[in-house]
């Protein structure tokens, strides 16, 4: 009896276990994650997936290093970011140097990827249109594949043109690049589309739309008919390009310039008549009070500015993003920041005087007061000695109540009565956080909030970063004038930009005008990713990018019978002397090279595929 | 209300009482005395010196003499006496009345008779066929480590472990069985009494309840099968013992200190460091003058009229150097004023076994108190366990055992990380206060960061608690009718629980404002919140719930000279786990840190969940004949939800032969000095799983993306599917050889083996261009091999009362990537294929240039990687020869920051009631960089850097010029900062007094030992800022431990 209970319950024990060999509980699904079937059946959740591929954007050009300091804008304060790699044109395929997320070669294909992805689904949807939501989605896959891939097309040249999803498992994943052409067509044939695509759509800000695919196609057609994309042009120009072996890679080898140039001024002429612009409005210039709240509203994207901004990236305080941090990453060490991006001197001589003549060092009226009667947008994007900014913390507030930015030393009289020497607060010789103090004496101002309740140091911004933006369009209608002999036509447009930021009207013509078309891009739009590009295509990258970076040293002596134990800002207390200076070149020692007008493939891509080419004056 | 007469307490008393029984006990005498003597013998009739006599039951005893005999008093001519000596069977002789007693002792051929746990089951040491190391649960209590993985260095050979960081709570330890097998993870599997990949894991485990661990190396893993390729930690626990309950309570109080602390320069030396670096700004040809400018009057006029001020002027040094002025010329040692001397560490652990033949328990309830090195440390780590193992034979068929293990960790830190804090440590400038005169805490080193501040409470908390409820119950049942064969069923239930609480608050350093306070010479200071704009909380909670069910029949039966040993089973094992968290920020107050008090605007909540199950059979047949010939058939078919239905099962055989050779006739008669000699060898094929789940689902991720003003969902492509995924293959062989010599006083076992690792699961990301896009799931791909060879070696012996052992292990590893698909394309020099695994590509380091003339002479091209060379920059060697310093001149190193060979010396000795441990541990062929990452103007330099660096004054040809920041070319990337990490170490060293049980006995104490012990307790190596053991580079990371300990256990 006993051993067949313990039979039995063995039998119990034993089958309690065994039977788990059905094993379906194995099939376990994960719970965080949705299956592809589910994600093309449902138009919430395409829709969803669509949006992802904005993300490609990243944070726009609010990253810590800055584009513009590739560029004679600004200079990277911190080592070891591999930015003199690029600005001292040490770049090879194998040490790039700093290659912003927002254009690596893997992560443009890995979203030009999803646009393929999306595009191939949503051919046969599998769910209902309602609202044309199918048109919607693809119209922004479309604008979506046309920017990645033309950001691939802006610092590579001709790339790859991938338009299907591959697969795992597949034979053959090489494919050679396609020429300029073919991918100046790819983006715009893609942008068209959009356009059609999104025609009458109100789209929510943050996605694509119509105006943006507009204004894309502006941009990549102006790009397209620049000097550098314009072989015979840029041959003349460059013996680096000259030798390229497949010089269609990177331009157009024939066909007609003015052809182009009438291409990309019908392209910008579409967006500017979309008459978003900002105040482009006024027949006269603003007061210089008006000029400079406009300029800033502008930039700010508030009180009106935010009409010009066709795609932008947005931020908002719900997902704390980097791209609200550029006040930390920008601003004054002596407000704790991080002053990572600094305006060069050369930039800040490139503002006009107020009257639209020309800053000069020689001019001893200039060189003795050089920050007054400036363009307005200087003070609006650029901070320096003496500029008023939001008040320093408690802990540095004694040090400085006017709470002005301090970037030189100064004569004090300390408690003994003795002068002695006071260190700007930011300055690479501050008491607070010298080791993050500017190189060059100045501070980015535009874009940071000037919100005196956003604490830089650890208060986030909302401010948009402008992807495309009315302004731009503008320039290129003006640019794709002046190449077409169309002075007047470009000129009125210039006109409306400098009325709105308080400056007289341009009057040349010919080559003087297109000098002065290009510095007022570059006083326009500073710290736009303009300078980048547009020194290249215009190939004046040589004489520009190539220059040394450079700094102001000022130095405060009391007056006579003057005292002051606390340093501020005061022409009556104080002698200023303002010297520029050569960066030291231990720091950063700039030079160009004409490689740098293309990014190199690295030997990495090269590696897994053979069949692409180099660009012209790398090594493999 | 509090009584604070002393006397008062309950332990006092206790106390009180327990002294007074040791004074009567040690005054009393003895009644009724007899001598015996006698000579103890070996078989052949030789006295045999210093053998053990002791009356059983009582103290008393004494040993033999040089020629075997003794003397030994008596108190009852009816006593019996217990003979032992190692290497011969012990023996138990009632004296019965005799008062001369000679005995003959037979030579203990199995003196290393120990039981081995192995995988589902235990085996007799000598008959083991698989490379199996393992220690005892009474060894590892010796070390007063308080994560047990750092208890284990030294004591396994061929188990390697790194212990990479010392903070409480997070001071785990890298555990590589043979080193690194494959390019993806290679952790071992645990196993806690019988269920693997118990929550918790092995960390945490209280030491005193440990019976012993054993390691599977080879083939003999393969029972564990898809999980086992990195080899498998088996933990017992101990048990209850049959007899009258004894209780035991053990208290340890250590004492613990970082091993190594970086020296860092001193303001004077600092600030002049930060001139020099100025004049680095300069060109070339104005180093000199500037130099001396700086020196003499503090400023310099530049060539073109710029006056340059020298950020320290020369009196500044000097006061920096004085002390003078401790307001404005401070000089701080940041280490100092931060890391307090001797944090305190407790342990209190209370045991109660005993029982009867029908049921035994153990109950072990721990508790242990571990605080941070900080002054007022808002770091420490605490911790309650209890641990019940019940075992009952509930008749002649049915047995049934029971564990429950309770337990809670408690873990507290400041809400910044110790990365942070040993960050701002390594940056703080000397000339700048920790604290003001006055005891108010000076500014930030940046981020309000003032590592005095921030490593107390006063910034918020960041706390962790993790509670544990495992339980395991089996019943065993033989099966009637069958002799031999029993049925095991067995259920495991583990919870885990985690509840974290991050507190985040504003908090208050002081600045020196301008002006004087009243009394004229106290300078102001400013009052600075710093920190987050307002209190801000963030809570998570996490849930897990393994569950194991599982079945097993044995049949172990012996017919005449044939022993076979059967045995099948199966696992089924499920795991879910759920977890949320919340974050309210924009609290109007400190006082309260609930979550309802936050602010509604940017709250935060988010959560998740998972699951995952596994299904397994396995199985095992054993064969020995006279345990001379061994065999063992080993296998696992094991099924895991990681890959897809159609891969998902795989068959895992392990087989296993051994030799006695000792037992044949041949070799008893010509050999007899070598007592035993075994012959092992064993292969099998095992499996690892552990990678990401779901790599063979097409599914999609979630992200967000800010559309329309509001964050908004989104979704991405998570991977791209590979429907063909499996596990990895190992194909591991091994051979050993262990015996015995001289009746067991000599021991040894050597082991060598070579580990193949196919289908190893990783990215085809070297061949598929990303043109494509395709974000590659792991494919297995891969192929690695890994040959390496181990040993221990001792010698143990007796002279009299002084016992005394030693032994010696070591184990070697060395890897080499077969394949993983790399492009080709990169320089021979750089391939890693054929290299070991995570290896560093480097500049070879030639020298410095010393000064102009040696950059004039130079011939290499630098204008790759410098614009302009100059004095006191680093040479680099031209390895491709072409002329140019170019990234191709990197050479990839054999090197990784693993070690290749970790060893120990174990030294053991008792005399008397003296008893002393001593375990030195060592590891070779590991490489770490070092890094001056942030010296310069952000932060401090290393004292080596600052001793030895070219200066203007004092040119070197050996170190480079200091860096910003590391802002010049050789500021990484090259094997100068590539240093090795060899080191020697005390690991362990345990003194011990048992007090004798004639005076303990009187209180009712049946055992009482005091004892020191130590970790870490000297180190010998030539890295000599950090700890040989750290992986971190700029030191930013919470030191290794070096702890003194004291300790008693009472056994009543």
């Amino acid at each position: 009896m006993k051993k067949l209970k313990l039979l039995a319950l063995t039998f119990i024990a034993a089958s309690v276990t065994f039977t788990s060999c059905n094993d379906d509980f194995v099939n376990t699904e994960p719970l965080s994650e949705i299956s592809q079937s589910s994600v093309w059946s449902d138009a919430a959740l395409a829709d969803a997936f669509v949006t992802e591929i904005y993300a490609g954007f990243n944070v726009g050009g609010f990253e810590e290093q800055s584009l513009s300091s590739l560029t004679d804008e600004t200079m990277f304060t911190h080592p070891g970011r591999g930015i003199t790699t690029i600005t001292e044109g040490r770049s090879n395929p194998e040490d790039i140097g700093w290659v912003s997320i927002n254009l690596r070669w893997d992560r443009m294909y890995s979203r030009i990827r999803a646009t393929n992805l999306a595009l191939q689904n949503l051919a046969n949807p599998q769910f209902p249109n309602t609202n044309n939501i199918v048109e919607r989605l693809q119209g922004e896959a479309k604008f979506l594949r046309a920017y990645y891939y033309h950001q691939l097309a802006r610092y590579y040249g001709g790339v790859p043109l991938i338009d299907r999803a591959y697969e795992l498992g597949e034979a053959d994943y090489l494919a050679p690049r396609n020429t300029w052409a073919e991918t100046v067509n790819f983006i715009v044939k893609d942008l068209d589309e959009a356009a059609t695509l999104l025609d009458g759509k109100n789209m929510a800000s943050g996605r694509a739309s119509k105006a943006a695919a507009l204004a894309l196609k502006s941009r990549i057609l102006t790009y397209a008919a620049s000097d550098l994309h314009d072989i015979p042009t840029a041959k003349g120009k460059s013996a680096t390009i000259s030798s390229a072996t497949n010089p269609e890679l990177i331009g157009y080898v024939s066909g007609s310039r003015t052809d182009r140039w009438e291409k990309a001024k019908a392209a910008s002429k579409v967006v500017v008549d979309l008459n978003s612009g900002f105040l482009l409005n006024l027949s006269e210039p603003a007061t210089y009070e008006q000029g400079t709240t406009n300029y800033m509203n502008l930039s700010l994207a508030r009180n009106g500015g935010r009409t010009e901004l066709l795609m932008a990236r947005y931020f908002t305080n719900a997902k704390l993003e980097n791209g609200g941090r550029i006040g930390l990453y920008n601003g004054p060490n002596g407000y704790n920041n991080w002053a990572g991006n600094t305006p060069i001197q050369l930039l800040v001589d490139d503002y006009e005087m107020m009257d639209g003549t020309k800053f000069d060092w020689n001019n001893p009226v200039h060189a003795a007061d050089p920050y007054a009667n400036r363009d307005p947008r200087f003070d609006a994007s650029i901070m320096h000695e003496g500029t008023p900014w939001k008040v320093r913390s408690n802990a540095n507030l004694p040090k400085d109540p006017a709470s002005q930015i301090q970037t030189g030393r100064y004569e004090v009289v300390n408690a003994s009565g003795q002068k002695v020497t006071h260190f700007g607060l930011d300055t690479r010789n501050s008491s607070i956080e010298d080791w993050n103090g500017s190189y060059t004496g100045y501070y980015i101002r535009k874009f940071t909030d000037p919100n005196p309740a956003i604490v830089d140091q650890n208060t986030w911004q909302e401010i948009p970063w402008p992807i495309l933006r009315y302004t731009e369009a503008v320039f290129n209608y003006a640019e794709a004038c002046i190449a077409l002999g169309q002075d007047a036509e470009a000129r009125t447009w210039l006109n409306k930009i400098r009325f709105r930021s308080g400056m007289p009207a341009i009057t040349e013509s010919g080559s003087a005008l297109v000098n002065r078309f290009r510095n007022e891009k570059r006083v326009e739009m500073f710290y736009e990713e303009q300078r980048y590009h547009d020194a290249r295509r215009w190939m004046i990258a040589p004489t520009t990018l190539g220059r040394k970076a450079n700094g102001i040293q000022i130095v405060g002596t009391l007056k006579p019978s003057k005292s002051v134990s606390v340093y501020k800002y005061s022409k009556e207390n104080y002698s200023y002397t303002y010297t520029p200076f050569e960066i030291d070149p231990g720091k950063e020692n700039r030079s160009w090279d004409d490689k740098l007008y293309f990014l190199p493939i690295s030997r990495a891509e090269q590696n897994r595929n053979d069949k692409l080419v180099q660009n012209p004056g790398y090594t493999k | 209300m509090e009584n604070t007469n002393p006397l008062a307490s309950p332990f006092a008393r206790k106390c009180l009482l327990f002294l007074a029984f040791f004074m009567i006990g040690a005054l009393g005498a003895f009644a009724q005395v007899s001598t015996v003597k006698g000579k103890i013998a070996d078989e052949q009739g030789q006295g045999i010196p210093g053998v053990n006599i002791l009356v059983k039951a009582t103290t008393t005893g004494t040993t033999t003499d040089a020629d075997g005999n003794f003397s030994l008093n008596v108190a009852n001519g009816n006593a019996t006496l217990i003979i032992s000596s190692i290497g011969y069977v012990s023996q138990e002789i009632a004296l019965n009345g005799r008062s001369n007693l000679d005995v003959k002792l037979a030579t203990d051929t199995k003196s290393l008779s120990e039981v081995v746990v192995v995988g589902y089951g235990t085996q007799k040491k000598e008959t083991i066929t698989g490379s199996v190391v393992s220690v005892k649960g009474d060894e590892l209590v010796k070390s007063p480590a308080v994560n047990l993985a750092n208890s284990l260095a030294g004591r396994l050979p061929g188990v390697s472990v790194v212990n990479r960081s010392g903070e409480p709570g997070a001071d785990g330890a890298t555990i590589r069985i043979r080193g690194a097998n494959t390019l993806g993870n290679n952790s071992a599997l645990i196993v806690i009494d019988g269920i693997p990949n118990r929550t918790g894991g092995l960390d945490r485990i209280n030491p005193a309840d440990i019976e012993s661990i054993s390691v599977l190396k080879d083939a003999a893993a393969a029972i564990y099968g898809s999980r086992a390729a990195n080899g498998v930690i088996l933990i017992t626990t101990k048990r209850g013992k049959t007899g009258k309950p004894s209780l035991s309570y053990s208290f340890n109080q250590g004492f613990a200190n970082p091993t190594v602390l970086p020296n860092t320069a001193d303001a004077a030396q600092y600030t002049s460091m930060l001139n020099d670096l100025d004049i680095y700004g300069l060109p070339v040809a104005e180093w000199a003058a500037a130099n001396q400018a700086y020196k003499t009057t503090g400023s310099y006029t530049r060539p073109n009229g710029i006056t340059r001020k020298a950020p320290y002027s020369p009196q500044d040094i000097s006061l920096y150097r004085d002390g003078s002025d401790p307001w404005g010329h401070p000089n701080t040692d940041w280490y100092d004023a931060t890391l307090k001397k001797d944090s305190p560490q407790s342990r209190h652990n209370v045991q109660l076994t005993g029982g009867t033949e029908a049921v035994r328990y153990l109950a072990s309830l721990g508790y242990q108190n571990q605080d941070g090195y900080y002054v007022n440390s808002a770091t420490g780590y605490k911790q309650y366990d209890l641990r019940i193992n019940l075992d009952a034979t509930i008749n002649k068929y049915v047995k049934v055992n029971l564990g429950m293990l309770g337990r809670q960790e408690n873990r507290a830190y400041p809400t910044k990380s110790a990365n942070t804090i040993f960050r701002m440590l390594q940056r703080g400038k000397p000339q700048e206060p920790a604290y003001w005169p006055d005891g108010r805490p000076g500014p930030d080193i940046e981020n309000g960061e003032n590592p005095v501040v921030i490593t107390t409470d006063l910034s918020g908390y960041d706390k962790n608690v993790r509670n544990y409820v495992q339980t395991n119950g089996s019943i065993e049942i033989k099966i009637p009718g069958v002799d031999g064969l029993k049925f095991t069923g067995t259920g495991a239930i583990d919870n885990e629980s985690i509840n974290s609480k991050f507190w985040n608050i504003p908090w208050t350093l002081y600045q020196r404002g301008s002006g004087f306070e009243a009394d004229g010479t106290t300078p102001k200071l400013v009052a600075s919140v710093r920190g987050p704009a307002e209190p801000q909380l963030r809570l998570s909670n996490s849930n897990r719930l393994n569950v194991l069910l599982g079945g097993v029949f044995a049949y172990d039966k012996t017919f005449g000279s044939h022993t076979i040993n059967l045995l099948a089973g199966t696992n089924r094992e499920t795991i879910s786990g759920e977890n949320f968290n919340a974050f309210r920020r924009f609290f109007i107050s400190p006082a309260l840190d609930q979550l309802f008090a936050g602010g509604d605007l940017q709250k935060d909540n988010g959560g998740g969940a998972f699951n995952s199950a596994r299904i397994n059979y396995f199985g095992r047949v054993g064969y020995n004949y006279k345990e001379k010939y061994l065999a063992e058939f080993l296998w696992r078919y094991d099924g895991s939800d990681i890959f897809p239905k159609a891969t998902r099962y795989g068959f895992f055989p392990g087989i296993m032969m051994g030799w006695v050779v000792s037992e044949e006739g041949f070799w008893k008669n010509n050999v007899p000095a070598v007592n035993f000699l075994k012959v092992r060898g064993s292969i099998g094929q095992l499996g690892n799983d552990q990678i990401d789940t779901y790599q063979y689902l097409s599914t999609y991720g979630f992200r967000s993306y800010i559309i329309g003003g509001n964050e908004t969902k989104t979704l991405f492509e998570a991977r791209i599917p590979n429907p063909n995924i499996t596990w990895e293959v190992a194909t591991n062989s091994n051979l050993g050889l262990e015996g015995q010599l001289f009746n067991g006083k000599v021991f040894f076992e050597l082991d060598v083996f070579a580990n193949r690792r196919t289908n190893i699961l990783w990215f085809k990301n070297a061949s598929v261009p990303e043109s494509t896009g395709l974000s590659l799931p792991r494919q297995n791909i891969g192929e690695v091999k890994n040959k390496g060879w181990e040993f221990n070696i001792g010698y143990r012996n007796q002279i009299k009362d002084f016992k005394y052992n030693f032994s010696v292990n070591g184990g070697y590893a060395q890897n080499k990537i077969v394949f993983w698909d790399e492009a080709p394309g990169a320089p021979e020099w750089q391939r890693s294929t054929g290299k070991p695994i995570n290896t560093y590509v480097t500049y070879k380091y030639d020298g410095v240039f010393k000064d102009q003339s040696e950059i004039d002479a130079n011939k290499l091209d630098y204008s790759a990687i410098v614009k302009a060379l100059r004095p006191g920059d680093m040479k680099y060697q031209d390895f491709n020869g072409d002329g140019k310093i170019t990234p191709d001149d990197r050479v990839r190193l054999d090197n990784t920051n693993l070690p290749l060979f970790q060893g120990g010396v174990n030294l053991g000795a008792s005399y008397k009631n003296f008893d002393l441990t001593v375990l030195f541990q060592g590891a070779a062929g590991a490489k770490q960089y070092i890094s001056a990452g942030e010296s310069g103007n952000i932060g401090n330099y290393l004292q080596e850097i600052a001793d030895n660096r070219w200066t203007i004054d004092n040119p070197s040809s050996v170190h480079p010029r200091i860096a910003n920041r590391s802002d010049q070319y050789f500021s990484g990337g090259n094997d100068y900062w590539l240093r090795s990490t060899d080191y020697i170490r005390l690991k362990n060293l345990e003194l011990g007094y048992s007090v004798p049980s004639t005076i303990i006995s009187k209180v009712g104490l049946s055992a009482f030992r005091l004892y020191f012990n130590g970790l870490n307790l000297a180190t010998f190596t030539k890295m000599t800022s950090f700890d040989p053991e750290a992986d971190n580079s700029l030191g930013r990371y919470y030191p290794q431990t070096k702890i003194i300990n004291f300790g008693l256990t009472a056994t009543f």
